[in-house]
């Protein structure tokens, strides 16, 4: 047996070969890979949905959190006057010229929801100041009658008002302009800041929690298929271990938020600085990558880990989103503390004093020290991984009195 | 290579794991290019004292020197020193057998323009140089066990401990492990924890009796099988005992008799000589159903000591 002789180096910068490992494997997972193009049709559909929301509440109607009644229901109508068509919504019911008999058929078989009958001289009557009588035939079995009954009332009141101006406005003829409200405004109302700036954030900010199974799977999975024994045995210490294995995740993670800033910006949206904005999402990854070792270090297997994950990620996702809103209404300074309000403002072009900056640099660096202290603490523990595991309280008890293990 | 030289020192270790003593005041030496068995029933604490030469658990009480360093002090050097071969042939799936050996030679620093040379190499000693592109998931447990001998190897470590390496294989691939420990006897210094006492007794140059966290004895095989007081094991096969302490105060009345056990329905008695033996046989009059003589081995040493 003739051995290759050499003498094994002692690299100190060990977490980079797992950092290297984890990250080649996570890209070469089709598990992986699926999940990732899922996110991204996850994501066009997002920007589908996030552009008609913002188009509705541009639009003169506003907000309308109704499905749309486009086409909604058809009446046949027989109006030789064209009074109806002038006034009827069209958005609403879609007007069917047409006679009483056609009208009787289309309705019984369910073509049409009623039918509307108008005066030939309906227009000339009522600028006589004449009172004329529409007849609204419906079929109450269809549900949607009620809909065209209130569009038809309404539409009646419309044109009444209508012709009482103009009636009015003959009456005094030197009264021939009607009052009116040149509206002008600056700024974006809360609504519309809050959809366009807390929704596109948001966006911005998915991929740090969709990234939490890798992170469980590289931990978690160690015990799970007991690979964690031969990675222990390595020269390594524990905290190159966990921080190899973060730093695989914080770049995969990096890889789909460039992504996903590019999509966003080829979608059309308007990103001001968006290698800043890149840079702080990715340090925003840190602490939550920080937290999910924590919850990770600590799982027993994969579905206490999905436990931990779920109710943390609500404190997580509570914490970045509840400053941004408190931002919004207030312009707090402290409000800084989510980095979710800093890459808020940065894309949103605003002027960033530098305390504002150091405030969610020092949140950052405060959570990500304290989650991978803890993360690494439990990581050295053995009973953690071979049992039997210490409950919550006793873990608490130890860390807080830096009890040495 | 100074063969006196002590290579691991176990002083006064002890281990709990909650209410369970798993080791209680260990006390041991292994000294360079040494083959150290340790036997002892399940629970004994084989596998806890070697996690902890390992340095992936840590005792509650005592110290490990390995080469005279702690496993306190300098646990990082120490798992630079060691190839672990543990119980389970535990690996990661997704890689290829080539990638899994490259993994580990780049965690235990091998540098890089050895790594290619030295996979090789073990693939070739474990043989599986055809199947170095294919996944792990796709081995049996016997190839799992061979590139795991590998995987414990690619750092050329000073030390190996093998836990269990043949357990669960098939015969041909069990005899190759036991092969491969003997081409390193010698140049390596090696613990072996096995279940089979053919095994150590087979391959150890010393065996360690371990029961309920402690050395029960430790010595060569031959050594331990002079201990037992005989040069013959009598074994008879009874029907019913009755009163089996007055049976074993009978028997060990004779001159000859060194010890006795009784284990499932059967005597184990070791005789320094064997014209006793239809003496003895006479006690059980017609309660016996089989009556065998034979050498002692290392598990009778095993029972006599554990029991």
């Amino acid at each position: 047996m003739a051995y290759i002789k050499f003498r094994c180096t002692r690299v100190k910068m060990k977490f980079t070969t797992i950092t290297k490992w984890e990250f080649k494997g996570t890209l070469k997972s089709k598990k992986f890979m699926t999940i990732f193009f899922l996110q991204i049709s996850v994501l066009f559909l997002m920007i589908i949905i996030f552009n008609s929301f913002v188009t509705n509440i541009e639009s003169e109607s506003g907000i309308s959190i109704t499905p749309s009644l486009n086409g909604f229901a058809s009446m046949d109508v027989q109006d030789q006057s064209g009074l109806i068509s002038k006034y009827v919504n069209p958005d609403i019911i879609t007007v069917i010229p047409s006679n009483y008999s056609n009208a009787l058929n289309n309705t019984v078989n369910g073509k049409t929801t009623g039918f509307l009958y108008v005066p030939g001289n309906a227009d000339r009557e009522i600028q006589n100041g004449q009172t004329i009588n529409m007849v609204v035939y419906l079929d109450t079995s269809d549900p949607k009658s009620s809909v065209v009954s209130g569009e038809v009332n309404s539409m009646a009141k419309i044109i009444s008002q209508s012709y009482s101006s103009t009636l009015a406005a003959s009456a005094n003829p030197q009264n021939t302009t009607s009052p009116s409200i040149n509206q002008q405004s600056t700024g974006e109302s809360l609504p519309l800041q809050i959809i366009k700036k807390v929704m596109l954030v948001i966006l911005l900010f998915l991929p740090l929690l969709l990234f939490g199974n890798i992170i469980i799977d590289s931990v978690v999975g160690e015990k799970e298929r007991k690979t964690g024994e031969i990675l222990i045995a390595m020269p390594i210490s524990h905290a190159q271990i966990i921080i190899g294995k973060s730093m695989a995740v914080a770049l995969t993670i990096s890889l789909q938020v460039a992504m996903w800033v590019i999509i966003l910006l080829l979608a059309g949206f308007h990103i001001f600085n968006p290698l800043l904005v890149f840079i702080f999402i990715i340090l925003t990854s840190i602490p939550i990558i920080g937290i999910t070792t924590v919850v990770a270090a600590y799982s027993k297997n994969y579905k206490e880990a999905g436990i931990g994950l779920s109710i943390a990620y609500i404190v997580i996702v509570g914490l970045l989103i509840i400053p941004v809103l408190v931002y919004i209404s207030r312009k707090s300074f402290l409000s800084n503390i989510s980095p979710m309000t800093i890459v808020m403002r940065l894309f949103s072009g605003e002027t960033i004093p530098l305390g504002d900056y150091a405030l969610t640099l020092l949140s950052i660096a405060i959570v990500s020290i304290i989650s991978y202290w803890i993360a690494i603490k439990l990581f050295e523990r053995d009973d953690i991984l071979f049992g039997p595991r210490p409950g919550v309280l006793r873990l608490v008890f130890d860390l807080i009195t830096f009890k040495k293990y | 290579m100074d063969s006196n030289e002590v290579m691991i020192n176990i002083n006064s270790l002890s281990k709990s794991f909650g209410k369970i003593q798993a080791l209680d005041d260990l006390n041991l030496e292994i000294k360079r290019g040494e083959l150290l068995g340790i036997i002892g029933p399940n629970g004994a604490g084989k596998t806890t004292a070697i996690r902890m030469i390992c340095c992936i658990l840590k005792p509650d009480l005592g110290d490990i020197l390995v080469k005279g360093k702690s496993i306190h002090q300098d646990p990082i050097l120490i798992k630079s020193m060691i190839g672990y071969l543990p119980e389970e042939p535990n690996l990661y799936e997704r890689f290829k057998a080539k990638d899994l050996l490259k993994y580990f030679a780049e965690l235990y620093g091998v540098p890089k323009e050895n790594i290619n040379d030295r996979i090789n190499e073990l693939l070739e000693l474990v043989g599986m140089t055809d199947r170095s592109d294919d996944r792990i998931n796709t081995f049996s447990k016997g190839l799992r066990q061979r590139i795991s001998v590998a995987r414990a190897l690619v750092h050329d470590p000073e030390i190996i401990i093998f836990d269990e390496p043949t357990m669960g294989l098939d015969p041909a691939t069990a005899n190759s492990i036991r092969n491969f420990i003997r081409k390193l006897k010698g140049q390596k210094t090696m613990i072996l924890c096995t279940h089979y006492m053919e095994e150590a007794d087979l391959l150890c140059d010393r065996v360690a009796i371990l029961n309920k966290g402690k050395i029960m004895d430790v010595g060569t095989p031959e050594y331990l099988k002079s201990k037992i007081h005989g040069d013959v094991i009598l074994k008879i096969k009874v029907q019913k005992h009755g009163d089996l302490e007055g049976l074993k105060h009978k028997i060990m009345e004779f001159e000859s008799v060194g010890a006795v056990n009784f284990v499932d329905r059967e005597f184990l008695i070791s005789l320094k000589y064997r014209n006793e033996i239809s003496d003895i046989v006479d006690i059980f009059g017609n309660d016996v159903i089989s009556v065998n003589t034979k050498e002692p081995t290392l598990e009778d040493v095993f029972i006599h000591t554990v029991k």
